[in-house]
């Protein structure tokens, strides 16, 4: 007896210290974008390595903020999240609903939506529907085209499936139209659904930048993540014939701007992660087992 | 059963819908672009769309600069500016969609340039080289690399021919440790292995090295176009010319790589270290040597080792004697960046003219005591002093790209050609003192020294296009491999056997005849030529 909890003391211990250095190591990055991104630039870089600024100098923040692209890009990104993730979460459930219900046509439209994930059309023709409809160069051209994710209406189908059918009657019977059964019982039961959907989008509506650099022409619409990636990323030149020389000229602005750029836009989505964690964690499970 | 029955009828169906839906929409997205031309008058106000490239912050699309253009040039002038990272990607949707931009612009004459030019969708500019004092320039060399079946598709954006990066040296450290300028390999081996293992500056710790490198063998340290990575000198047995990446001189100085790599005397994480880091590691003196040029230095860097060392001396190492006695770099390709015009203006030949027209005048070249509002037209394209620059310093300093204050943001081409390198006047650009002087010394050094016009650069082989970038990362992760000692040295035959088997043999011969074609070869140029 007493010589097993000596055995778990070790093991526990040897957990606790494994463990603590497996979160250590993914701290680190954090701690190293933060510090450097208050550190002055020539501390960055006589250092090998900066744990803690030096000196606290707010150079690299003052230069981001000092220019309005920024800000506004930040401003465009939470427009686009917020009406996206309204927008997605709206035609999910509604199309999930629709199709956890017993109606003609179910397993043709099931099958589309099927058909979408298995074979989904590149860049070009994508771009050649998102010109045809008059979507190009509006924020919408971020929404529109990802309204609906396939894996999404899948799983929120599978968690309405999970209600049982007599809450629907029982709502038929006190007088209720499926507009109303909809909206007045089957919503307010999915709220952790809704909750943790609405986080997935959500994040990738704040994660997505490739369609905004395709979509988009105007600079005044960029999202952040557009902004970050002309900050941090400078691909080598395509050409090798003077590839030197561009290598040269547009170096990329200094690293403390660069994490300085990384930690705010980072910044409001991890705000809202700890707030709407327990429904992530809820999430995962939706559909895994049927009530 | 019955259900996979169902599943290929109705994906069948699915699939004929689709097809329809696609060829019913082509005849439509191919007419609705066209423009209503039809106008007579030369005052007649013309739309005129441009797609580009660009770094850093962009201006606003509808900014002060854009509006002066419109007035000057009489157009409505529609700038898309792209994120450099990904432009490749957004120019291929908008060519594929049918929508050529009337100017497009694209870092360089990749495959997909010829691949568009075949395909009819640039205009041949034959007709306006000669036109246009800009344009005129323009050397015939250069002009052959955006060629195709005889039709010049491009006008390539200036870059100062002679102005290679090439190695530059602390010579405070020199001068403590009592040495002299390097003339040799041997010499400069001795040099960097004194740096990394004397304490060059004096202060008593182990912590300096001898030559920053990145990956991919960046700088490649070439001390002559005999020794250039990149340069098309060296001849196989049947007389043609092979590239340098696979020539004996590589061979011999990754050998030398390798022994000073051994010593500690290169950037010992070289292999996986970006540019970026390896700036750090010689603008924070660490290391003692690395490279530079006249042309797009980094002030904050140079700063930087400024304020670390504010003793600090620069010199750059003039080229060695090569052993067939030459003596001199390789030249650049003449042109980064260039801009191509859409097949549709064949149509509209006012249109062209004021395109063109538009496009010369940001060629324009000034003297450098020209530049400033004593020049009206330098003046109108700065963006007006006061407003879209100051002069500070004697130096112009711009105001942020994101206000969208000058015509410059906007063009296509704002690079003026020079009429040769030196007239450029990079050195008084800057304003640290200490890059002044050792880009002036840059400056007198190309003056004085012969260069290798490169012959490859003025030809196009569709294999080295569609294989040259994975062979030449083929070959410099074998040579890294060889440099850091995890492959021997004596693998080098199998190495370019590899190389030749894997269509670097198919790439030498058609550079060889395209060479021959186009009548260019390698050449040593005089002096200041």
């Amino acid at each position: 007896m007493r010589d097993k909890s000596i055995g778990n003391l070790v093991l526990d211990t040897v957990n606790y210290i494994l463990l603590a250095l497996i979160a250590a190591a993914m701290l680190f990055p954090f701690l190293y974008v933060f510090s450097v991104s208050f550190s002055s630039y020539k501390d960055f870089l006589q250092s090998d390595i900066l744990l803690v600024p030096k000196t606290w100098v707010m150079d690299a923040y003052r230069f981001i903020l000092s220019s309005p692209a920024f800000p506004r890009s930040l401003l465009v990104t939470v427009y686009v999240t917020i009406l996206g993730t309204v927008v997605n979460l709206f035609f999910t459930s509604t199309f999930a609903y629709v199709l956890s219900r017993p109606v003609i046509g179910q397993r043709v439209m099931l099958f589309l939506v099927l058909f979408t994930m298995l074979f989904s059309a590149g860049m070009i023709p994508t771009y050649l529907v998102v010109k045809e409809t008059g979507l190009l160069n509006t924020i919408w051209a971020l929404i529109l085209p990802v309204a609906i994710a396939p894996f999404n209406l899948i799983v929120m189908r599978q968690f309405f499936m999970g209600i049982p059918s007599e809450m629907n009657e029982a709502a038929r019977i006190d007088g209720a139209t499926e507009l109303q059964t909809f909206w007045k019982i089957i919503l307010p039961l999915s709220k952790p659904a809704l909750a943790a959907f609405g986080l997935f989008y959500a994040v990738g509506h704040w994660n997505n930048y490739f369609s905004a650099i395709l979509y988009l022409n105007d600079p005044a619409k960029w999202t952040v993540q557009v902004i970050l990636r002309q900050i941090v990323i400078v691909n080598e030149p395509t050409s090798t014939l003077a590839g030197g020389a561009a290598l040269m000229e547009n170096a990329p602005p200094a690293e403390t701007i660069q994490m300085a750029a990384i930690l705010l836009s980072i910044l409001p989505i991890i705000l809202v992660y700890p707030f709407l964690q327990k429904h992530f964690a809820k999430g995962v499970m939706l559909g895994s087992v049927k009530g | 059963m019955n259900k996979k029955k169902t599943l290929a009828v109705s994906l069948a169906a699915v699939m004929a819908l689709t097809t329809a839906a696609c060829s019913s929409s082509k005849p439509e997205g191919s007419a609705a672009p066209a423009p209503s031309g039809g106008g007579n008058a030369a005052n007649k106000k013309f739309t005129v769309s441009m797609m580009s490239f660009a770094f850093g912050n962009l201006p606003p699309a509808d900014g002060r600069g854009v509006k002066m253009i419109n007035e000057k040039f009489n157009i409505d002038y529609k700038p898309t500016l792209v994120v450099q990272s990904d432009y490749i990607q957004k120019l291929s949707a908008t060519i594929a969609s049918g929508e050529v931009p009337d100017i497009t612009v694209m870092e360089g004459a990749d495959a997909n340039f010829y691949k568009w030019a075949k395909q009819g969708a640039f205009l041949p500019l034959n007709d306006y080289i000669e036109k246009y004092p800009s344009f005129k320039l323009i050397p015939k060399d250069v002009l052959k690399a955006f060629t195709v079946n005889g039709k010049i598709y491009a006008i390539p954006r200036y870059y100062p021919i002679n102005y290679q990066l090439t190695a530059m040296i602390r010579t405070d450290w020199l001068e403590n440790l009592g040495l002299k300028m390097p003339t040799n390999y041997e010499e400069l081996k001795q040099v960097a292995l004194a740096f990394t293992k004397n304490d060059p500056d004096k202060n008593g710790k182990n912590d300096t090295y001898g030559i920053a490198m990145a990956q991919n063998i960046n700088p490649n340290y070439a001390m002559g176009a005999y020794w250039d990575f990149t340069a098309w000198y060296h001849k196989n047995k049947d007389g043609q010319l092979i590239p340098g990446s696979i020539s004996d001189a590589q061979k011999e100085k990754v050998a030398w790589m390798a022994d000073l790599y051994k010593q500690g005397a290169i950037t010992q994480d070289f292999a996986v270290m970006n540019w970026a880091q390896t700036n750090k590691e010689f603008y924070s003196g660490k290391a003692g040597i690395f490279i530079g040029t006249p042309r797009g230095m980094s002030e904050p860097y140079m700063q930087s080792l400024v304020e670390a060392v504010p003793n600090a001396k620069l010199a750059p190492v003039p080229p060695f004697v090569a052993p067939d006695g030459t003596q001199g770099f390789a030249s650049t390709s003449g042109a980064y960046g260039m801009t191509m015009f859409s097949a549709k203006l064949a149509k509209e030949p006012e249109k062209i003219d004021r395109i063109m027209e538009m496009m010369d005048f940001g060629r324009k070249y000034y003297k450098p005591e020209e530049m400033n509002k004593s020049n009206p037209d330098f003046d109108w394209f700065k963006g007006n002093e006061g407003t879209g620059y100051k002069i500070v310093n004697g130096n112009i300093a711009s105001e942020p790209a994101e206000k969208g204050l000058s015509p410059a943001l906007y063009y296509p081409d704002g690079i003026a050609w020079a009429p040769n390198d030196e007239a450029n006047g990079y050195s008084k650009t800057y304003s640290t003192p200490l890059l002044v002087n050792v880009a002036q010394q840059f400056e007198k050094l190309h003056k004085e020294t012969k260069h290798y016009f490169n012959p490859v650069n003025s030809v196009f082989s569709e294999t080295k296009q569609s294989k040259d970038s994975d062979l030449n990362k083929m070959l410099y992760d074998e040579q890294t491999k060889m440099i850091v000692g995890q492959r021997p040295l004596s693998d080098w035959d199998k190495m370019v056997k590899d190389y030749m088997d894997k269509g670097g043999a198919q790439i030498i011969k058609e550079v060889n005849d395209a060479m021959k074609e186009a009548g260019v070869e390698g050449r040593w140029k005089e002096p200041g030529q």
